[in-house]
């Protein structure tokens, strides 16, 4: 199964989606991993998968190895659920 | 006024011999210090019976002031004593200095105007140490936990980015010069004006002057020349620059050049400014086959070298790749171009412009994002004038030494330390602003200069970097892996980087300066922090400090570089590297050594083209190493002891040593540990050609 990564910012205008779509993974036992930019933590992670757009939505194996990538955009539900399930 | 009868004579510092008058150590007293005139007479006279009961009939100067400051330390006025210090060279020293060449900056010459150059750097060490920082900055130097760049600088800004378009339009009119020249009519008179005007800066910035855009701004001067004509021009350009070894303390004027292959956005609806400082009617988009004509013919000088095919030191060659270079005609024949040039030679600096970002790069390391603020100048070029007025840069190693794999100390230490970093900016910015309120008659005339509307110098804009040394070596020591031997290990690096990001930031709104970030060119601190770790904290640093330590060539490595010494495929490093320069707003850079190899131009243009698309790299070179004869003036490629063509032994290495080319024979130990220390990368361009002459 694959895990979720999500990267948003306190004051980014499509970041609010990015987080409602955190809490609808997580509410179907997803494993969701979100990273604030704004904290040393979130931007150290960002940085190291070269995000310059948000929100940025990440999936990746248990392995680490990408699967698919969101950047600047946020996908509809099914799409992530598709690959999560898929991997 | 008290006499005495003291038969003794005082050797002044006026070069003269006068008799003994007490009263003079008084009036020296109450003149420097805050000591009340009873205090100053006593000390006078307690002075003045030591000389009596010593019998000595001949007394210099210095002399009497240290012994009116050990009288000053045993009454306790501390204060005082620094106030009344003086500052000054042993004579061992200067003895030293004259017959000896100075090893921490390896782009100051031996000579009699050098030594002028380090003891008058030595003077204002001290004095920027004792009176321009406070104590707690002074001794975090001292101690390397932090360090000052060029300190013996202090009274000027560290380094530049100009505009050729303010001599084309003001002409060169400097404050207090003989003669005032009005714009240039004719190319070689406006190189001569940039030339000039180059070395007068050069005496009020510590370091690098980076001109934008030169070949743009030269194009409506060069329109209807001949070829040869503006290949003429190309070499007198680089010429003049790489034999400006006669301005200050016999230096080379540390000069960027940037170049556009394609007309940048900011620039296409500009007004050209041509011949005689007036508008051609024609905008520079309207200049883009000149510009690329001047563009291409200057790598063609490079190419070529020196009088003895050896790279040019300076100028240095920066170009900027965009988005748009990849949509000019032409675009893939000057790449090719501009890689043979880096593979032959090294010279080519590749700077990444993606997306919407323009850059303009100042100093070895250094490149500004321009602002919104800054793209409604480039409307005016002239206007495009920018600096940083100090570089203080981080020993990243100690904090993990102190922190004892500590975390949340960790991190807290980086920011205590930025802290003071911080206060050491505004130390500065307060002397320099109290420099440039003298005006025209300050000694900083030229940049309060005033042609435009606003002083030459635009204070409001400077930044203050700062910078990092030995992140690996900080991470080895916390993580127990430096940071190309595990994610885990790479991750810990970002996050300090990150602290350090979010930090600026922070700091920036807060004391509302230009705080930046900047990968320290570190020529000499690296080396620096290296040994006072060594010093301090063995034998923890013995494990980790880089280099050879029975040689003393220690080194930290810099900035956020990974180890040199490691052995990985230079995309994979230069992916690496790349992924910290989004979090370094100043400026960064990755160097790719070659050694002895000299890949194909295609397989450099292939390796260029791959880091603008696939990483998150800010810029690159590539650093060959060559060999020149001293006697029969023949340069091979690699570093030899002897010449490959007559034998003799009196040669000099030739390669990179921070940000520029220099001969090996003046790098400090540090950077020949490194040097020793660096993974050449010959097998991965194993398909190029291998050239062992350059100068054939």
């Amino acid at each position: 199964m694959g895990i979720v990564k999500i990267f948003y910012k306190d004051d980014c205008p499509m970041c609010p989606m990015a987080k409602r779509l955190r809490d609808t993974l997580q509410e179907q036992n997803v494993a969701v991993n979100d990273f604030n930019v704004g904290t040393t933590d979130g931007l150290a992670e960002a940085t190291f998968y070269s995000v310059m757009a948000l929100p940025t939505i990440l999936i990746e194996d248990e392995a680490e190895n990408s699967l698919q990538e969101w950047r600047g955009s946020v996908p509809h539900i099914d799409e992530v659920l598709n690959v999560v399930h898929g991997a | 006024m008290e006499t005495t009868d003291l038969n003794l004579f005082v050797r002044t510092s006026e070069e003269n011999i006068s008799d003994w008058d007490r009263s003079k150590i008084t009036d020296a007293l109450i003149r420097e210090t805050l000591i009340d005139r009873d205090t100053a007479s006593e000390i006078s006279k307690e002075v003045e019976n030591m000389m009596r009961k010593s019998g000595i009939q001949v007394i210099t100067a210095p002399l009497i002031r240290e012994l009116v400051n050990a009288r000053l330390i045993e009454k306790g006025l501390e204060s005082a004593r620094k106030m009344h210090t003086r500052l000054g060279t042993p004579l061992y020293d200067v003895d030293n200095l004259i017959l000896h060449p100075n090893k921490e900056n390896a782009n100051v010459p031996h000579g009699p105007e050098a030594t002028n150059l380090t003891l008058a750097e030595g003077i204002k060490k001290e004095y920027a140490l004792l009176s321009v920082f406070s104590q707690d900055i002074a001794d975090a130097h001292m101690n390397g936990d932090i360090h000052l760049h060029d300190l013996g600088f202090i009274d000027r800004p560290y380094c530049s980015g100009q505009s050729l378009e303010y001599i084309k339009k003001f002409g060169l009119d400097l404050p207090h010069s003989l003669s005032m020249a009005k714009p240039a009519k004719h190319p070689e008179v406006l190189l001569a004006h940039l030339v000039k005007f180059a070395a007068a800066l050069q005496s009020n910035f510590a370091g690098a002057i980076g001109w934008d855009a030169v070949n743009l701004f030269f194009a409506p001067y060069i329109e209807g020349m001949s070829d040869d004509a503006v290949k003429q021009l190309s070499q007198m350009l680089i010429f003049e620059f790489s034999q400006q070894a006669v301005a200050r303390g016999g230096q080379a004027i540390f000069t960027d050049i940037n170049i556009y292959w394609e007309v940048p956005k900011h620039f296409v609806n500009v007004p050209a400014i041509g011949p005689g400082g007036t508008f051609t009617g024609k905008t520079y988009g309207e200049y883009e086959k000149e510009a690329q004509r001047f563009a291409w013919s200057l790598f063609e000088v490079f190419k070529e070298g020196d009088g003895a095919g050896r790279p040019f030191f300076f100028p240095k060659p920066i170009v900027h790749i965009t988005e748009k270079f990849f949509h000019t005609d032409g675009y893939m024949d000057f790449l090719n171009l501009i890689c043979d040039v880096a593979s032959d030679k090294g010279n080519t600096y590749f700077v990444f412009d993606r997306g919407e970002t323009a850059k303009i790069s100042e100093c070895c390391r250094l490149s500004f994002k321009l602002e919104e603020r800054d793209l409604m100048d480039a409307k005016e070029p002239w206007r495009m004038r920018y600096c940083a007025l100090q570089n203080v840069s981080l020993n990243l190693p100690r904090l993990a030494y102190m922190a004892k794999n500590d975390d949340t100390k960790l991190l807290n230490l980086v920011t205590e330390r930025f802290l003071l970093m911080v206060k050491a900016h505004k130390q500065k910015r307060a002397f320099m602003e109290k420099l440039l309120a003298l005006g025209e008659n300050g000694p900083l005339a030229l940049l309060t200069m005033n042609r435009d509307g606003a002083p030459y110098l635009r204070f409001n804009l400077a930044a203050h970097l700062v910078g990092m040394v030995g992140l690996n070596e900080m991470v080895q020591i916390h993580t127990g892996e430096e940071m190309h031997e595990s994610k885990k290990a790479l991750k810990f690096g970002l996050k300090v980087l990150a602290h350090m990001n979010i930090l600026t930031d922070k700091m920036r709104r807060q004391e509302n300066m230009k705080i930046v970030l900047e990968q320290t060119p570190a020529e000499s601190t690296s080396y620096r922090f290296a040994r006072l770790d060594l010093r301090y904290f063995s034998p923890a640093s013995g494990r980790v400090v880089k280099g050879d330590i029975a040689s003393g060539e220690v080194y930290y490595t810099n900035s956020t570089h990974l180890n040199v010494k490691n052995a990985m495929n230079p995309i994979e490093r230069v992916t690496t590297e790349g992924l910290f320069h989004p979090l370094i707003e100043a400026g960064s850079i990755s160097h790719v050594w070659l050694g002895e190899s000299q890949p194909a131009k295609e397989a450099i243009a292939d390796f260029v083209i791959k880091t603008f698309k696939h990483t998150t790299s800010d810029q690159i070179a590539f650093s060959p190493e060559f060999t020149t004869c001293n006697k029969c003036h023949r340069t091979s490629r690699g570093i030899a002891d002897t010449c490959s063509y007559c034998g003799s032994a009196d040669v000099d290495g030739i390669t990179r040593i921070t940000g520029y080319f220099t001969k090996v024979s003046s790098w400090n130990k540090g950077k020949l540990g490194e040097l020793k220390d660096r993974y050449r990368n010959n097998e991965y361009f194993s398909s190029a050609e291998k050239r062992k002459v350059v100068n054939e």
